[in-house]
């Protein structure tokens, strides 16, 4: 699969040169704008997989919220920066931002530094999504829970025929456990709030 | 608190240097001020000052510690102390540093319609617009605003709610740099914006655009950017940063007196610093402006205090908006970033008066009022909202223990 990117710059002799490092490192999918109004419009468009964007740049401002915008499909940014600390590039890559002088490296670094780049992306991601799926789970476990003490208090069942009962449910309407444990503590919390009310 | 108060005392350390990161807006004067008058030199800090092109290197050197404080639009402090963008890091505020300031800028066209609308029907402005909005298509009109976690998103969503107009469906508001918002009006790529001086006034002489409103039309003496230290360079500098809220006081008393405008306009519009036209910046600055009715205000009516009050309504709106999750403790996120202890510490060698109280009800003067100060009372503007709305920040509350 061939990696689009896009490359945001308002400075065309460097833009063209960075350009042409990354064709030489086998990159040939790179679009360039200079920064302005329609870099969202561009950004939507082109849905890259790597923006490069110069740290001198105001637009940072304009990609962050791009960036928040599109939570669904985030593309790792790397920034460059010429005469901008270059101790800010490891501090940067510590936070897990995405960050490298790319102007003044040899060809033959560009490559390695891309790939990382994505790699490091990829890596933050898959911690938020794990992180996200053991949030799902504890919040079916709770949800388990307190449906086999509505079962055990209101049906006087046992706990482990509460657990099957729930069990037999979702089989029986040929759903997810999680689905039908949910929807069952929300319509009897919601009744007993009624009859409460 | 007691150990700020306790080492005020202890004379003062050699140099600090201290590195203060701060964008191309008028509102960067005290700081610039203090730094070319030597203000800071005489409390003992070596102030570095560098002008950042955006809100996000500033908060990515803030975070990164590559800065040491800031001057920042409150929200963008809240959510860099929450670790909403990118990493987390303890501020704190330990004084304000402007109020007012900012513009709503249509595009000429809009705006004379909008203007008619409210002439013809004695609609407010925000009531106009919605008018407006209501005979045209129902394709959200596109309005920049400078950062999502910005004083200018807030207010002008404050202010578009008033006229019945819902911000997330009437509206599309998007980030643009307050540098680039002129040309993107001029080429039809937003409808309007809102961003701080002198960036309306720069779209208005280049023709772009219109001021519609400006921050006194949502809320009379609205807070607008504050002082914000890094909790690691503070702890490890306590007088260092008690000198610099001093010094940055005298460059505040400076930036507001009306004969200095000249002076300050020329000293800002330097290449160095925002390089624009001082005109554009002369008419915000006080003293500098024919019609007052944009002005920063960098000392009188308390400016410099850093109110609890403020802080809470920033809050409340953060949340209102979805920018912060709920279930926070509100309450304590404010006093945790803003110190008005520091500023009190700070301030009582120069025998400035102080506020009382740190927290005031917000929006309920129409006319001059006396705050209540020690040695002296601090004559106050009005504070209205453009809705006459009050807010009373007890009203914000600590979520009950679970």
């Amino acid at each position: 699969m061939t990696l689009r990117i896009l490359l945001i710059d308002t400075d065309s002799e460097r833009a063209e040169a960075l350009e042409k490092k990354l064709a030489d490192a086998g990159f040939s999918e790179v679009s360039r704008v200079t920064s302005g109004p329609d870099l969202s419009a561009e950004v939507e468009r082109l849905a890259p997989d790597l923006i490069i964007v110069d740290m001198a740049l105001p637009d940072r401002d304009a990609l962050e919220d791009i960036r928040s915008l599109s939570a669904g499909t985030p593309r790792p940014i790397v920034m460059f920066s010429d005469k901008d600390d270059p101790a800010i590039v490891d501090e940067a890559i510590a936070a897990g931002v995405c960050s490298y002088n790319l102007s003044g490296i040899a060809s033959q670094e560009v490559k390695p530094i891309v790939a990382s780049a994505i790699a490091l992306f990829r890596r933050f991601r898959h911690v938020e999504t794990e992180l996200a799926v053991a949030k799902a789970l504890l919040e079916e476990r709770r949800l388990i829970e307190r449906a086999k003490a509505i079962l055990m208090r209101d049906r006087k069942m046992m706990e482990p025929e509460a657990y099957r009962w729930l069990q037999k449910k979702a089989m029986n309407e040929n759903r997810k456990l999680a689905q039908v444990v949910a929807e069952f503590v929300k319509k009897e919390e919601t009744d007993a709030r009624r009859a409460g009310s | 608190m007691s150990e700020v108060v306790a080492l005020s005392g202890s004379g003062r350390a050699g140099e600090t240097k201290m590195r203060i990161g701060l964008l191309r807006l008028t509102d960067a004067a005290p700081v610039i001020v203090a730094h070319e008058f030597g203000f800071f030199a005489d409390e003992g800090v070596d102030a570095e000052l560098h002008v950042e092109p955006s809100w996000a290197n500033i908060a990515d050197k803030l975070a990164y510690g590559f800065l040491d404080a800031a001057i920042i639009v409150p929200p963008l402090a809240f959510a860099i102390e929450l670790g909403l963008r990118g990493t987390q890091q303890r501020l704190l505020i330990p004084t304000s540093i402007s109020l007012g300031g900012n513009t709503i800028t249509l595009s000429r066209g809009l705006a004379n319609q909008v203007r008619e609308a409210s002439d013809r029907g004695g609609l407010s402005v925000p009531q106009a617009l919605k008018s407006v909005l209501d005979q045209q298509e129902a394709k959200p009109l596109p309005i920049g605003i400078v950062h999502a976690y910005s004083t200018h998103n807030l207010l002008l969503r404050y202010w578009l709610a008033t006229g019945g107009i819902d911000p997330a469906r009437d509206v599309k508001l998007i980030v643009v740099p307050p540098a680039r918002a002129a040309e993107a009006l001029g080429s039809g790529k937003i409808a309007g914006f809102c961003a701080g001086a002198p960036w309306g006034d720069i779209a208005a002489r280049a023709g772009a655009g219109s001021t519609i409103a400006t921050s006194k039309d949502v809320w009379r003496n609205a807070p607008e950017k504050v002082f914000a230290v890094r909790a690691g360079w503070s702890d490890k500098s306590p007088d260092a940063l008690l000198g610099a809220v001093r010094a940055l006081l005298r460059a505040a008393q400076f930036c507001d007196a009306p004969e200095n405008a000249t002076y300050t306009a020329s000293l800002l519009s330097r290449q160095k610093y925002l390089d624009v036209d001082s005109h554009a910046i002369m008419s915000s600055l006080p003293g500098g402006a024919i019609r007052r009715d944009n002005v920063s205000t960098f000392y009188a009516n308390a400016a410099t205090f850093p109110w609890l009050s403020h802080a809470l309504w920033f809050l409340r709106e953060m949340a209102r908006w979805g920018l912060i999750e709920p279930g926070l403790d509100l309450p304590e996120l404010a006093a945790r970033v803003y110190r008005p202890d520091i500023y009190r510490a700070a301030v009582a060698p120069m025998g400035l008066a102080v506020p009382l109280k740190d927290k005031k009800t917000e929006g309920a003067h129409d006319n001059p009022w006396q705050l209540s100060a020690a040695p002296t009372a601090i004559p106050m503007g009005p504070d209205r909202f453009c809705d006459n709305a009050e807010f009373e920040p007890d009203s914000v509350r600590s979520p009950a223990p679970a």
